[in-house]
């Protein structure tokens, strides 16, 4: 018989939070990538506006201001909403470490409505800028960067749609409530940087 | 069952380990990880060993291609006036050429040949997230043929590999040629991504217990930093295409001067990329040369924290050069003078690594098999390579020399040099261990000689070229000019050069059946790979290795521990810390699955369809949210329900079982 | 810079080659690793490694400083003077080159082919028109690209005269091959004769040959893309024909103006240049003749 050394690992669990379980790994390498792209989304923003003398640029009328800034309503009540829903994206990350199902399940669904409201100001927040995406390189660039983030807009919210109708229908195991806490970590990320976008569009040309 | 028991940590104990049970784990993991059959079997299968081998043949593939699109070049380009191509012809040939080597060929085949080695050289059975990994396969593949369908149409792109604006936008190309080149881009950035996201996830949490950071092979440091570089540089390309597109296709102005877009963003956006990209190439091929020396010099490698720095600074140092390629453009000099530096400055790093390589080698004893054949053709045409790079990286003398024939040598010097020879070196090296056989030492260095002469036949009278006023990207040239000898001599050497290629792969054929039986560890190495056999089973180990030093199987002895405890029954690999390879977790990782393709489906669609109307995108997002949800919902495959797990059996501790501290791994 | 190049090449590869003889060793993987060098052994190596580091640091340096001053040097000087200013701008794929002036009356443009004086210096402004292209006279000036929406500028000198090829440096499409142009240097009073002849309204036709040639001319397709100022003729599409006759070359260096050279590429220039914006003509010979008359008076 031979005696060997060895490791005997069969106590270990299948899943941990955070840093311990390699989905966080993949999930946070690809909020990099997306960081990267938004960044670089933004650098073109600005490089952009070099060419203009007045951004936004005339409107083609002879009326009108000169400085056709986009309206602020829809993306302002969208920033609040979205800072709002960071309480339910906390409830949820909470109530999944703690294993409640009924509190996971309850700030799941407002989450839900949340994107969903976020997705339709969203909507309206297109025509607030004063440009359609083929009129001059400030409005592409505008609706791009309007446009990209809506894309994370629907991929959260159905993402959270799909974790919402699991808690109801199936197990809330701790595969499942890990993908919870990382859904959570991707909602602060796409509400981080909303209200970094929403500055740059809103803001930045007003206050210059 | 397994799950139930004592929660916690992972026990250091001796224990007996008959045969037997040896083999009816064996057996069993072989039923727990076989792979899925037929045709739908090929669309579901997930191992990183059939995966990664996918890449490297469709990759080597693309590169025969490529490699024929030039060899056609250069018969035009034998003789002034020539009437051999029609322009337009030549056009997409050099399009199609550096497009198919840069992206379908040089990145795919570093993606493959880290997805199948970097899991086992860490000492695990599978990467993290296998159906993620076959799905960047599938959309690679895609993109792939996406291109050489258009391209066999004579409809290819024709705006050169980098497309610039205007000549690529709206106005001045017309058709669908550029909207092809700048979807295919698309499906390989994200075959990219997604190899690098693979990659990072698995080397920082599947390595063997005792592999700390510092025990790293720098395969895969080299791995691992190129993957990041990939995270941080592939963003900018695709939306520099994706900017091209959609001007292309819904009126957008982001590079139309007319409506305040700028042409030189473009080159800006796609050389923040497009400079990390050559790093992203050669940053593995560094990773292929250190273990090939390391090997066949018998020693530990010399400066190993000099090494990693090196590779480290390399990447950093790789974004801050992208401008050089736009000295030519009206940008203020001061500008320009930061990227000459910086450009000069990424020699360093590469000089230390080389210094290391020398002094690694000198006073050891050298075995000289093909692999380090390959890499000392490396260093004999990398190295000049790099210094005409110095050169170009001056503003006033590239100024003369950039966009002629001498950057075509310089590009090539360093990317076949710098890429492609220690890649056939690394092939020659671990091609045993994925076949079980060995390629022929005499075929190959008929192979290396006709590559390495036929190499510096085409590329070295480049220089000269360059220098006497020849610009690249021209169908052909005039007979005044004087250019016709050299380029003669260059495609005569082209010649022998694909002469040299065809002998590798009469060497790969005549190997598969009749090359001597390679066994486990024929090059007497050190890396984990080869202490399994070749090519190795399915689940790699029966039992995870652990290590107790850098130069894993030079270091280990009979005291060595094995990792037992993992399911035979369910595809489980061992998740380890990040810094210290603690063992923390008995990863889960899904078998056969049917949702990569799914997905790749529904990304094909998007991006195919895309090119032609808007509303693709509307339609695939629907589809791919069907395919993820279907994905989200299936059935991982974990488990083989049909099994016992006998690991517990045999179990009889010699002795009290230890708790494992982290200090102890 | 070539010579240091070539002697790190050649240090560097005797370093690599002299290693691996020394060390060369028959087949036979059985002999131990090794793992670790004694401190005398590595305390040398460590110190060649620093001093090849150092070394190329300090080579590196020197160079880039070189580089810097050069560049500093090309672009000061000649900034500072008034000379001939001439406006180039790209198109697929020929060069236009427009004389400036502050005497509007003697602002005159051409094409693919440019005087300058020797000795003076000569600003060229250089635009984009479709596509970018790319200024290059090697034997005068680095290249500089020519960018749509936006104006390079580049300042040169010839000090003797000669005759320059330069060839344009940026892909720009289908005949990006053949996008040549010529730049003569020549001494002062050449090139105020040059001047006055090029601001000169087209010579009016004197033979019937030449007549019936302009008719031709007037009448046919080539008035929608060419001016020959003094006629009807006005558009800026194509080359400026006015004095076509006094250039060496035509389709931007492609072909030496010969007769026969013109009459191919007026007839056929996408058997010349395949893709080019000129339609296949497709005179008879008829009409041919009388047409090559007239544009071989236009000097």
């Amino acid at each position: 018989m031979s005696s060997r050394r060895v490791i005997d690992v069969s106590g270990l669990p299948h899943h941990g939070f955070d840093t311990i379980d390699p989905v966080w790994w993949g999930n946070n390498g690809l909020l990099c990538i997306e960081t990267s792209m938004f960044m670089i989304t933004i650098a073109t923003y600005f490089y952009l506006r070099q060419n203009f003398v007045t951004w936004p640029p005339p409107l083609g009328q002879l009326t009108g201001p000169l400085n056709p800034l986009p309206d602020l309503f829809f993306g302002t009540t969208n920033a609040v909403l979205l800072i709002v829903s960071v309480l339910p994206a906390v409830l949820i990350d909470v109530s999944a470490r703690r294993n409640s199902r009924g509190a996971a399940q309850f700030g799941l669904v407002i989450c839900l409505l949340f994107g969903v409201a976020a997705i339709v100001f969203r909507a309206y927040e297109f025509p607030a800028v004063k440009f359609r995406w083929d009129a001059n390189a400030y409005g592409s660039i505008v609706w791009f960067i309007l446009g990209m983030h809506l894309a994370h807009l629907l991929t959260l919210t159905l993402e959270t749609f799909l974790l919402t109708i699991w808690c109801f229908v199936r197990e809330f195991d701790m595969k499942h409530r890990l993908d919870i806490t990382a859904l959570s970590i991707y909602w602060y990320w796409v509400v981080g940087m909303w209200l970094v976008l929403y500055t740059i569009i809103y803001w930045t040309p007003r206050l210059s | 069952m397994a799950d139930q028991k004592k929660q916690g940590t992972a026990k250091l104990i001796e224990v007996e380990l008959p045969q037997s049970s040896i083999e009816q784990d064996r057996k069993q993991l072989e039923k727990t990880w076989a792979h899925a059959h037929g045709v739908l079997g090929w669309l579901m299968e997930v191992d990183h060993k059939v995966i990664g081998l996918r890449y490297i043949k469709t990759a080597f593939a693309f590169f025969l291609f490529g490699g024929i699109e030039a060899a056609l070049m250069r018969i035009q380009l034998a003789r002034p006036e020539n009437h051999f191509l029609s322009p337009d012809t030549y056009n997409q040939l050099f399009t199609t050429h550096g497009t198919t080597m840069m992206f379908l060929f040089a990145v795919p085949i570093m993606t493959g040949m880290g997805i199948y080695l970097v899991p086992i050289m860490v000492g695990t059975r599978e990467v993290a997230f296998p159906r993620l990994n076959a799905y960047g396969y599938f959309v690679y593949l895609i993109g792939g043929l996406l291109l050489y369908t258009a391209f066999i149409l004579n409809t290819g792109p024709d705006a050169g590999w980098f497309a610039y604006v205007p000549l690529s936008g709206p106005a001045y190309s017309a058709g669908k040629r550029v909207d092809i080149w700048a979807q295919m881009i698309t499906f390989t950035e994200i075959s990219g991504l997604v190899g690098a996201i693979v990659i990072i996830a698995t080397t920082f949490k599947m390595r063997a217990p005792g592999m700390t950071l510092s025990r790293m092979p720098l395969f895969v440091w080299a791995q691992l930093i190129t993957s990041f570089m990939i995270i941080f540089a592939m963003p900018a390309v695709m939306l520099a295409s994706g900017f091209l597109a959609s001007d292309r296709l819904i009126d957008t102005h982001i590079f139309n001067p007319a409506e305040g877009g700028d042409a030189i963003l473009y080159q800006h956006l796609f050389w923040f990329f497009g400079h990390p990209e050559v790093y992203i190439i050669f940053i593995p091929a560094l990773g292929f040369i250190s273990p090939i020396i390391i090997t066949f010099s018998r020693r530990a490698i010399f400066g190993y924290t000099a090494m990693v720095l090196s590779l480290v600074a390399t990447g950093f140092i790789g974004f801050g050069l992208w401008v050089h390629h736009m000295f030519a453009t009206p940008l203020p000099q001061l500008s320009q003078s930061f990227f000459t530096a910086a450009s000069m400055m990424i020699a360093i790093p590469s000089g230390v690594q080389i210094f290391c390589w020398i002094a690694t080698l000198w006073g050891s004893k050298v075995h000289l098999r093909m692999p380090l054949m390959f890499v000392l053709g490396f260093f004999a045409i990398f190295i000049l390579g790099g210094l005409t790079g110095v050169m170009l990286a001056s503003v006033p003398l590239d100024l003369q020399i950039h966009d002629t024939f001498f950057v075509v040598a310089h590009l090539h010097y360093v990317l076949i040099g710098g890429s492609v020879f220690p890649l056939f070196g690394a092939l020659y090296y671990w091609f045993p261990k994925w076949s079980g056989r060995m390629l022929s030492e005499r075929l190959g260095q008929l192979n290396f000689w006709l590559m390495f002469i036929g190499f510096n036949v085409v590329f070295f009278p480049m220089h000269q070229l360059g220098l006497q006023g020849m610009p690249r990207r021209v169908y052909t040239y005039l007979p005044q000019t004087g250019w016709g000898s050299l380029n003669l001599l260059a495609s005569i050497g082209a010649f022998i050069l694909a002469a040299g290629v065809l002998v590798f792969l009469i060497n790969v054929f005549w190997a598969r059946s009749a090359g001597a039986i390679a066994g486990n560890n024929p090059w007497g190495a050190d890396t984990l790979e080869w202490s399994t056999s070749s090519p190795p089973p399915v689940y790699v180990w029966e039992y995870l290795p652990t290590v107790e030093g850098r130069y894993a199987l030079w270091m280990q002895n009979e005291k060595t521990p094995l990792v037992v405890g993992l399911s035979t029954t369910k595809r489980e690999i061992l998740s380890t810390s990040v810094v210290d390879a603690f063992p923390e977790l008995r990863f889960e990782v899904p078998g056969a699955s049917i949702w990569p393709a799914a997905v790749a489906l529904a990304t094909a669609v998007a991006f195919i369809i895309g090119i032609f109307t808007p509303w693709a995108f509307a339609v695939a997002a629907v589809l791919a949210f069907a395919a993820l949800a279907g994905w989200f919902w299936s059935n991982p495959d974990y488990e083989n329900v049909n099994a016992q797990n006998p690991t517990e059996a045999f179990m009889k501790p010699t002795e009290q079982p230890k708790e494992l501290q982290p200090k102890e791994a | 810079m070539f010579y240091v190049s070539t002697a790190v090449f050649v240090v560097v590869l005797a370093a690599l080659v002299v290693a691996i003889v020394k060390g060369y060793q028959q087949e036979s993987s059985d002999d131990l690793p090794q793992l670790e060098l004694t401190e005398a052994n590595k305390k040398r190596r460590t110190n060649v490694v620093l001093a090849s580091v150092v070394a190329t640091v300090v080579i590196l340096f020197i160079f880039l400083l070189y580089s810097f001053l050069i560049g500093k040097g090309l672009t000061s000087e000649l900034a500072q003077k008034n000379g001939v200013v001439i406006e180039i701008t790209g198109h697929q794929w020929w060069w236009e080159a427009r004389y400036d002036n502050v005497d509007a009356s003697s602002i005159f443009t051409t094409a693919n082919e440019i005087h300058i004086p020797v000795g003076v210096p000569v600003t060229l402004s250089l635009k984009g028109g479709d596509v970018i292209h790319s200024f290059w006279v090697p034997n005068l000036h680095g290249k500089k690209d020519l960018i749509p929406g936006k104006i390079s500028t580049i300042w040169l000198q010839a000090d003797q005269p000669g005759v320059f090829r330069g060839q344009c440096a940026e892909y720009c499409g289908l005949q990006h091959a053949h996008m040549a142009l010529w730049v003569i240097a020549e001494p002062r009073e050449q090139f105020n004769n040059w001047i006055q002849s090029q601001i000169q309204e087209a010579v009016v036709p004197a033979t019937d040959s030449a007549k019936h040639g302009q008719r031709i001319f007037l009448s046919s397709a080539c008035v929608m893309c060419h001016t020959i100022s003094g006629t009807p003729a006005g558009s800026n599409i194509g080359p400026n024909l006015t004095h076509v006759a006094s250039r060496q070359t035509i389709a931007a260096g492609t072909l030496e103006n010969t007769r026969e050279h013109l009459a191919s590429w007026v007839n056929n220039s996408q058997r010349v240049k395949p893709g080019n914006r000129m339609p296949t003509m497709s005179f008879s010979d008829n009409d041919l003749q009388p047409l090559l008359d007239y544009l071989q008076s236009l000097k």
